[in-house]
């Protein structure tokens, strides 16, 4: 009496089971599949990681020697020095001082992408104001007007949003050395009802068809003499942004000025992201 | 070989970096006091009297042991733990010389004892100002750790 229905079902169920197994299994082989696909692309990318990081960090000790002897060599010939044999050390030291800023930032690079965003509600008011106090000397003995507008407060890793601010305040005021009134804004839009944070300056800009290659480790759209740099902040901001989920883009034109605007993903976006 | 001068041992694999630290060190008169060994091995037999080091007098004692973290044979933590198992070196300030500033490394470093953290910076100019002031600081202004005989005195009950 009890047994019976227990059978029966176990019947039943197992007719309807053959069908919904085979719909589950290939479902379950794309899941696997992506799955793996992920797992690949997250080893790949730690390895890249770690290489550049160890590649990097091993390159620090050659530098400084070449440096340091270049100097103590021109320190020992002292008074006796050619003026010629003196220009070539100073060019040996410049060159690996250059390449040791290069290395220094590449590691930067690389222990950003190990380090995880730590988000909490933060004043990116306050960020700012940090920021432009580090850069008060050149933006008060150039006369840079810089605007502020208001800005909220977001949910964002403020450590990591200092530096996005830190290096596209520093563009700011490095590309608009040679503007006539350097005017720096820094603002907020709302599109679609997310925030958008912009950085504006009327420096040099650049040319839209090289927009792509803005956000690129070591990619450089200005000459070294005129502009120093060695290609790596921009990497570095759109890195940190999409840490936090967000999307980074840049307006511009030649001798017009650059802007950059950015979002950050909140926790609700994330989830109708993951659930679409 | 005559000892009786040597304040500071360098433990440093690296001849161009080794160089570099001399100089460093002769701009403030304190290379005369450095000895320089080349591995974890050499670092222990000069600090305990054996080996090519067996004839070494340990008086006056070594007022600063600085180590390279990346050293070949023993590496820079094992030989740290080493000298500060024994009672009769373990007073000996350490410092760790290295390129490394990963917090892990640090820890562990204070955790077996090490009296000192610095990072070899890349640039030449303010690696010689480290390594200027680190001498001066170690050979001139901090306090030797008290003798052998009061070292001993102190010892703590056994591990």
């Amino acid at each position: 009496m009890r047994e019976e229905p227990k059978v029966r079902e176990r019947v039943d169920a197992l007719v309807g089971f053959v069908e919904v197994t085979r719909d589950l299994t290939e479902r379950r082989k794309e899941q696997e599949r992506a799955l793996s696909d992920a797992q690949a692309l997250k080893a790949v990318n730690a390895e890249l990681e770690a290489f550049t990081y160890s590649v990097s960090h091993d390159l620090r000790a050659p530098i400084r020697q070449i440096e340091g002897f270049a100097k103590i060599l021109e320190e020992h010939l002292g008074d006796s020095l050619d003026p010629q044999v003196e220009h070539y050390l100073h060019r040996i030291q410049e060159g690996s001082q250059q390449m040791g800023r290069l290395v220094d930032d590449l590691l930067h690079l690389a222990q950003l992408g190990r380090q995880h965003a730590k988000p909490r509600i933060t004043q990116l008011d306050a960020l700012v104001d940090q920021v432009l106090t580090s850069l008060r000397a050149e933006i008060l003995e150039r006369g840079i007007i810089c605007r502020v507008g208001a800005l909220s407060a977001l949910e964002c890793d403020p450590g990591l949003m200092k530096v996005v601010f830190t290096n596209l305040l520093s563009n700011a005021v490095k590309y608009t050395r040679r503007s006539e009134q350097p005017v720096i804004e820094i603002g907020q839009l709302v599109t679609d009802g997310i925030p958008v944070i912009y950085v504006r300056d009327n420096g040099v800009g650049f040319d839209m068809k090289y927009v792509d290659k803005v956000f690129g480790v070591f990619q450089r759209l200005h000459r070294a003499e005129d502009f120093e740099g060695a290609g790596v902040g921009l990497a570095i901001v759109s890195r940190i942004i999409r840490k936090h989920k967000g999307t980074i883009w840049a307006e511009a034109a030649p001798d017009k000025g650059a802007t950059f605007f950015f979002t950050l993903g909140t926790e609700a976006q994330q989830a109708v992201t993951a659930s679409g | 070989m005559n000892s009786a001068h040597i304040q500071m041992l360098l433990a440093e694999d690296s001849a161009s970096d080794g160089d570099l630290i001399l100089a460093s060190l002769a701009k403030v008169s304190l290379a005369e006091a450095t000895h320089v060994v080349h591995d974890g091995v050499e670092t222990l037999d000069f600090v305990f009297c054996r080996g090519e080091y067996a004839d070494r007098s340990n008086e006056p004692p070594l007022r600063v042991i600085v180590l390279d973290v990346k050293l070949p044979k023993l590496d820079g933590f094992e030989v740290l733990r080493e000298i500060k198992a024994h009672s009769r070196t373990r007073l000996i300030p350490i410092v760790l010389l290295t390129s490394s500033n990963i917090d892990a490394d640090i820890a562990r470093g204070y955790l077996l004892g090490a009296n000192s953290y610095v990072q070899k910076p890349v640039n030449f100019e303010q690696f010689r100002e480290t390594i200027r002031q680190l001498g001066l600081y170690w050979m001139t202004t901090n306090e030797a750790p008290p003798s052998k005989h009061l070292a001993e005195r102190l010892r703590p009950a056994p591990e």
